[in-house]
């Protein structure tokens, strides 16, 4: 296997067919380009937070107020908000949908098999809290996006995108 | 360096009878001891709570007011709540919500664990925290007197707003029950009637 970048504006364009109102973020090195246009799109509004479990608050509480929000962060910040998606996401039902970089991942493996520890226990953590993820490997992964504000949806919980390789 | 342990403190009551007359129909998150207490004083379909992800009450309640711009947003945290979260004051900030007013209850101590004393030793200012933070307005009171007089001009004004009250410790702790196996989180249980309401109005 190897992953293949995603262009920004195809990621971009499967985030707004998602129905994405609101992508409430910390920066990500790995999804930059996408971060650029994000900041740049009059449509989706971007709402920038100091910390990731922050970041799980701020969309539980949109969903609230009745948006479609969608998280992006780095898989740094997965490991920094695991108390907020214990006692937000997953204890109160929500339906976030996380965009997570693998940043600094070799895309010759899979990312259990890299030797970075950020990238290697990712899923894993993801398994043990019970949180669904998807690989997005290539473009022609992007059907995922939309796929998973439908089962985040379904199962009343959130649901991890793990994008492969820097997007370009 | 403002040494907030000789400052004047009211109670918790006396603070919260002066939000609870202004209360009309603003969407409240409450948290920790605050939480009980406000939910008797001024029961509503708006409430919701901060339970079981200490340090959340301020990003929940600026989710809330960036999705309801029309509507007031009020947040009623605790002192070691925010301390768990100091950089949701520049979230807030940046996010610049007008209808967002920021209640930080400072009694010194982790009440819910039997009253501790903050790594501050009780001298961190939110308000002064806030004002550089980047928030629109912020008040300190110790006195429910003076507070009362100046609450309105606060709520009248453009937020983000943070309103630093001092108040007495009780002594008390809360130990938690076990939750029996197959339970609906009290999170999960609260918030839709408030997503339903909302969505009606």
């Amino acid at each position: 296997m190897t992953a293949q970048s995603i262009p920004a504006d195809q990621l971009l364009s499967a985030i707004r067919e998602a129905g994405v109102q609101d992508v409430v973020l910390v920066p990500d090195t790995h999804q930059r380009t996408v971060l650029d246009l994000l900041m740049a799109d009059d449509e989706i509004r971007t709402i920038h937070c100091s910390t990731e479990d922050e970041a799980v608050a701020v969309s539980a509480g949109l969903i609230i107020g009745g948006r479609r929000p969608m998280m992006q962060i780095q898989h740094a910040g997965l490991y920094a908000s695991v108390n907020n998606l214990r006692g937000v996401a997953l204890d109160g039902h929500f339906p976030i949908v996380l965009l997570i970089g693998l940043l600094g991942r070799d895309p010759e493996l899979a990312p259990e098999q890299d030797g970075s520890s950020m990238v290697r226990l990712c899923r894993p953590l993801l398994e043990t809290l019970d949180i669904p993820s998807h690989l997005l490997d290539g473009p022609e992964d992007l059907h995922h996006v939309a796929e998973a504000f439908d089962e985040a949806q379904e199962r009343n919980g959130p649901v991890a995108l793990l994008v492969g390789t820097t997007t370009s | 360096m403002t040494d907030n342990t000789e400052v004047q403190r009211m109670s918790l009551d006396a603070a919260l009878d002066v939000l609870a007359r202004r209360r009309d129909e603003q969407v409240v998150v409450g948290t920790m001891t605050a939480n009980g207490a406000w939910r008797q004083k001024s029961p509503h379909n708006l409430n919701l709570a901060c339970i079981g992800f200490m340090g959340g009450a301020s990003t929940l309640g600026l989710g809330v007011a960036l999705s309801q711009p029309e509507r007031d947003v009020w947040v009623i945290d605790g002192d070691g709540s925010l301390m768990m979260q100091l950089g949701s004051l520049g979230t807030i900030a940046g996010a610049a919500p007008s209808n967002f007013l920021h209640i930080v209850i400072h009694n010194g101590v982790y009440e819910t664990s039997g009253s501790q004393p903050l790594p501050s030793q009780q001298q961190v200012d939110f308000a002064r925290m806030a004002d550089g933070a980047g928030y629109a307005q912020t008040g300190s009171f110790g006195d429910a007197e003076e507070f009362d007089s100046a609450i309105d001009d606060l709520l009248a004004a453009e937020g983000p707003t943070l309103i630093q009250l001092y108040t007495r410790p009780a002594d008390r702790f809360y130990s938690a029950r076990p939750t029996p196996p197959g339970s609906t989180p009290a999170l999960a249980r609260m918030w839709p009637p408030v997503a339903e309401a909302l969505a009606k109005m």
